[in-house]
């Protein structure tokens, strides 16, 4: 019976899934590559000898990081129409939240990475007389790429999990999909296995080719 | 080979003093090298020679003292802060990294650049800082590396080279910015036997070829063949110094008799 309806809601309702899981996929690739830009901009500041800069970054990434995310959505949903000129529509509201919060997590995973990079690079660098940022362009930031790819690839198999939280807002996305054809067949148990069972379907896969890249980056060691 | 060592100061260093935390390592330290000379610094590990040779290249930034090379106090603060954003602070206008540029480092650990093929190692620093057009840049580094026997590895990749290569790269990767004084820090204590001998040739060619060289060493048979002054530290301090032969053949100081007896 329960099978049964699966099949069926699937039969009528797989453009809306469909439709649904490539707003997921969406949204979670533009919060992590704009949260990426953003996020090395962050943890470049956190790394400079300015203790100013230190200082806000890390009230920036302490509060990003240890305030609920649905908050945070909440917030610049309420927040932003009333201080930008421009007509900001829901979902552009979700996204620069997304963004924002996005950019706390990759910024500490880009420090991480560009500290793990063995110090005797910088001295290296420095001792040739070569500045602060050729150093990071040239020396430092292409090795910590490798730490830093598969830890970003995380990142975005996180966000396509977190974005289930836009369909608060009903910005379009696979929970919003649930939540539609839930509301239109009232079959919310089969609908939300059918949700589920394509968010577990994706991470795995993306889970499975994150592996991948990581082997292939080892073996360029 | 014909070399002179000129009267000519090239570092001075007055009252050098460094700590880390509670750790006094460097207790005031009075040196000075001249132009074209080698001077080795050999002593007890924790004796303050890495720091010391550290320090003249600001890798380590000394609390008190003065390093004076081409006529400026490197060690100055206001030297050293050059570098940062500071659009409200006045002076402090020399670049320490201008600096660096004639002074070379070569490590105990190589710290070549993983992420570039031999070549680029050496390069990347005239190219992007020198300015010095690519073609130039990249003759003269054949040129170089044909002198130290790496010419058919130009286009490997670090990985690729064993640690003799690793090391030798690294002081062409040096030589490359034109230096006027190279420091060595123990630049064959990570080093196979078997390898230890090719580096120390490079560097006693580079010895003979009249560049100014500080080297700290476990070598003492090279300390004495190609120096023209050994300095033996002890405790943060420059116990004592003189030629090789004053040195290994008669030391002074009961310290330092007691050190090479135990490393000889």
């Amino acid at each position: 019976m329960f099978l049964e309806n699966m099949i069926k809601i699937w039969q009528r309702y797989d453009y809306v899934f469909i439709n649904g899981l490539f707003g997921t996929l969406w949204l979670a690739l533009i919060t992590v590559v704009v949260g990426t830009i953003l996020g090395t901009f962050v943890a470049l500041m956190r790394l400079s000898r300015s203790k100013i800069l230190y200082a806000i970054t890390g009230v920036y990434i302490e509060v990003l990081r240890g305030t609920p995310i649905l908050l945070q959505l909440y917030f610049f949903w309420l927040l932003l129409p009333k201080i930008v000129p421009i007509t900001m529509s829901d979902t552009a509201c979700i996204i620069v939240a997304l963004i924002v919060n996005s950019s706390a997590y990759v910024a500490e995973v880009i420090r991480a990475g560009i500290q793990a990079v063995d110090k005797g690079q910088t001295e290296a660098a420095k001792s040739l007389g070569m500045s602060d940022r050729n150093m990071m362009q040239h020396i430092i930031l292409p090795q910590a790429i490798k730490n830093i790819l598969p830890a970003l690839g995380n990142e975005f198999i996180v966000m396509v999990k977190e974005t289930s939280l836009a369909s608060v807002f009903f910005v379009g996305e696979l929970m919003t999909a649930y939540k539609t054809v839930q509301s239109t067949t009232f079959l919310a148990l089969p609908s939300l296995t059918i949700a589920g069972l394509i968010y577990l379907i994706v991470t795995f896969v993306l889970t499975k080719l994150l592996k991948l890249l990581e082997r292939r980056l080892k073996a360029s060691d | 080979m014909t070399k002179q060592v000129q009267d000519q100061v090239i570092i001075r260093v007055e009252g050098l003093s460094k700590s880390f935390g509670k750790l006094h390592v460097l207790k005031g330290i009075d040196q000075h090298v001249n132009l074209g000379e080698v001077v080795s610094i050999i002593g007890p590990s924790g004796s303050g020679k890495s720091t010391f040779l550290r320090c003249l290249n600001l890798l380590e930034t000394p609390e008190e003292g003065h390093i004076w090379f081409d006529g400026v106090d490197i060690a100055d603060k206001k030297v050293r802060n050059a570098r940062r954003f500071r659009p409200f602070s006045r002076g402090g206008v020399i670049d320490i990294d201008k600096h660096r540029q004639k002074i070379g480092m070569v490590f105990q650990h190589f710290n070549v650049f993983p992420n570039l093929t031999v070549l680029e190692n050496i390069t990347i620093a005239p190219t992007l800082e020198k300015k010095i057009p690519k073609a130039q840049a990249v003759a003269r580094a054949e040129e170089l590396l044909e002198k130290v026997g790496l010419l058919d590895k130009r286009d490997e990749y670090p990985r690729k080279l064993s640690g003799g290569q690793k090391q030798r790269l690294a002081i062409v990767r040096a030589l490359a910015m034109e230096p006027e004084v190279i420091l060595f820090d123990e630049p064959t204590s990570a080093l196979d036997p078997e390898m230890v001998k090719d580096v120390l040739t490079v560097i006693k060619d580079l010895a003979e070829s009249g560049m100014t060289i500080v080297i700290v060493t476990h070598e003492m048979g090279f300390a004495r063949e190609v120096s023209d002054r050994v300095l033996f530290m002890e405790d943060g301090r420059i116990a004592e110094e003189g030629t090789p032969e004053e040195i290994f053949g008669n030391p002074k100081n009961p310290r330092t008799a007691e050190f090479l007896s135990k490393v000889l």
